[in-house]
């Protein structure tokens, strides 16, 4: 047991580590030196001496490997450096946003996944029937719809139709429970699909109706013999799911103007804020491997046919 | 395969002939500023902006970097793909190996993160966001050629084509890619639609090649303060959006089954 933990940390760490690597020399590299997008952004014409004294300043006159190390152990240690742009502490302005995206990112993962896994299981119990429809219509339309589009039409009927929210208030329904809704439902469709292909499999083999035959409820059975190969099929499935989620909280959050994480890397985006970029593509990382090992050690656990 | 090639010739040839129709609608920059907010009528058959350009043509225009990019992310996804896909599948092991962690990898990338972090890096524009999308539509291509791949070597007629001496590409395209494409024209369905998406999503957060051009996301995002007013400006560019996105998923995921080899 220890030693399956120690392997699953250290692949963890490691494509943790590869990703955050290739991202930091592939912004490092490319053309288009921060200093002077800095410099040109508060318009300064500025000589030969001040822009040394900001590369010195920012860490960016010394070879890429030791800018890297000390990112990383700063990255660490929780000294995540000041913004290019504002100047501010980065681990600071983090910390008062993160909050935000991680609820409306986790809630909405939690949500999609376990409205998906309920709605497929219904989904396939009665094929064709209200659950089998919704589930095909919610998919289709999380993958034809545009999710911000989506927010602005929910904003525009909830907020002035129905007048059932305060669209500029920003409490912890228009900030929160909106976003991470609108999370959810994107993702809703395919996740029960991907559920209902698992247990209608189930459907179709021999024990499910040696289960039906000695007398079990069609749901009981279904629900005793198949939720195993529903939750598999779903996490097999979970790493395209997983990208959109985090894709969809940045939208969502700029969409109801949340003042979370990704809001202010679009900010830093346009003013080539490594400072603010890095942090993010790390936490990112950080979130997607942690969730595919813990399907992964979830896969294995629940199949031990998996080598 | 060459009628692969023939759906993305013709796929092409509509997307000038929308460009042709363009030039011949008006110009999508014409400000008119005496026929602001002018409800749909005869001249502008869905009215006008707060500035009295024409809604219908900007909708037209808005057309052009969407169909520019889908075809930008289907021919260097579907390539890329083959060649990883065809690597995995027949390369020795460490470079096999190297590359199916690449795969594995890359589909586990969002694209918005790619998409925000190419941006830093070369500017926004329609490349970036091609690019972005390459950046994980590779993988799922290039893992279904390689699960192929290893399914047809144990057939019979792959066999049987290897001991005729078939060279491995003309092998490819007589026995591999007609099984592949219902596999691949469903993935390139799903990869057009979340194409046209992305490209509103990043128009709509100010990452578009130019604000000021016609694109529906930036359409959206110019138009939003009149949801509430005028809500056809915000919404047509979205029934737009949603209605490429719906007729791409249908046209190549029904195009790969007219694709399906006979008898099949």
């Amino acid at each position: 047991m220890t030693a399956a933990a120690v392997q699953v940390l250290g692949r963890l760490a490691l494509s943790w580590l590869a990703v955050v690597t290739a991202a930091f020399v592939l912004l490092r590299l490319m053309p288009g030196d921060p200093v002077e997008v800095f410099l040109a952004q508060v318009n300064v014409g500025a000589g030969h001496e001040i822009v040394a004294a900001y590369r010195a300043q920012w860490g960016l006159d010394e070879p890429i490997a030791t800018q890297f190390l000390r990112w990383l152990g700063g990255f660490v240690t929780l000294d995540w450096g000041v913004s290019f742009e504002t100047g501010r502490p980065v681990a600071a302005d983090f910390a008062a946003r993160l909050p935000y995206s991680a609820a409306i990112g986790f809630g909405g993962m939690v949500l999609a996944v376990t409205g998906g896994f309920a709605l497929g299981f219904f989904a396939a119990h009665r094929p064709g029937g209200p659950a089998d429809m919704l589930s095909r219509v919610l998919a289709v339309a999380g993958q034809a719809l545009p999710a911000f589009a989506t927010g602005l039409v929910l904003l525009w009927i909830l907020g002035v139709q129905l007048r059932w929210i305060d669209v500029f208030g920003g409490g912890f329904i228009e900030r929160v429970l909106l976003p991470t809704l609108l999370v959810a439902l994107f993702s809703l469709g395919s996740m029960s699909r991907l559920t209902r292909a698992g247990f209608v499999e189930v459907k179709g083999s021999p024990y499910y109706r040696t289960a039906l035959a000695k007398g079990r409820s069609q749901a009981g059975a279904l629900w005793h013999h198949g939720r195993a190969a529903g939750v598999l099929t779903l996490i097999a499935g979970l790493a395209p799911e997983l990208t959109w989620i985090i894709g969809g909280t940045a939208v969502a959050e700029i969409v109801f103007g949340v003042p979370g994480v990704s809001e202010r890397v679009v900010q830093a985006v346009n003013h080539r804020d490594y400072a603010i970029l890095q942090p993010y593509i790390a936490l990112v990382a950080l979130w997607v491997a942690l969730v595919m090992q813990g399907a992964r050690f979830l896969r294995r656990t629940l199949d031990p046919r998996l080598p | 395969m060459i009628r692969g090639a023939l759906l993305i010739a013709g796929f092409g040839v509509a997307a000038s002939a929308v460009l042709w129709a363009a030039g011949y609608l008006q110009d999508p920059h014409a400000i008119d500023l005496s026929n602001r907010l002018t409800a749909p009528s005869a001249a502008h058959p869905l009215g006008t902006d707060h500035l009295g350009r024409d809604l219908a043509t900007r909708l037209v225009w808005g057309a052009a970097p969407s169909l520019l990019v889908v075809a930008i992310v289907l021919a260097g996804g579907l390539g890329l793909g083959l060649l990883a896909g065809g690597i995995i599948a027949l390369a020795p092991s460490p470079l096999r190996d190297a590359v199916h962690w690449l795969a594995v990898t890359a589909l586990a990338v969002p694209t918005l993160v790619a998409a925000l972090v190419l941006s830093a890096i070369l500017g926004a524009g329609v490349l970036t966001v091609s690019a972005a999308l390459l950046v994980t539509s590779w993988a799922p291509y290039a893992l279904t050629i390689a699960a192929l791949f290893d399914r047809i070597r144990g057939e019979v007629y792959w066999q049987a084509s290897e001991a005729l001496g078939a060279t491995v590409p003309s092998a490819v395209r007589r026995h591999m890619l007609p099984n592949a494409w219902p596999a691949l024209g469903a993935l390139a369905g799903a990869d057009a639609g979340r194409a046209v998406i992305l490209v509103a999503s990043l128009g709509f957060i100010g990452l578009s090649a130019d604000t000021g051009q016609p694109e529906w996301g930036a359409m959206i995002h110019e138009y939003r303060m009149f949801l509430f007013t005028e809500p056809r400006l915000v919404l047509a560019p979205i029934l737009a959006c949603t209605f490429v996105t719906a007729l791409l998923h249908g046209m190549l995921d029904r195009g790969s089954s007219l694709l399906r080899p006979r008898g099949s």
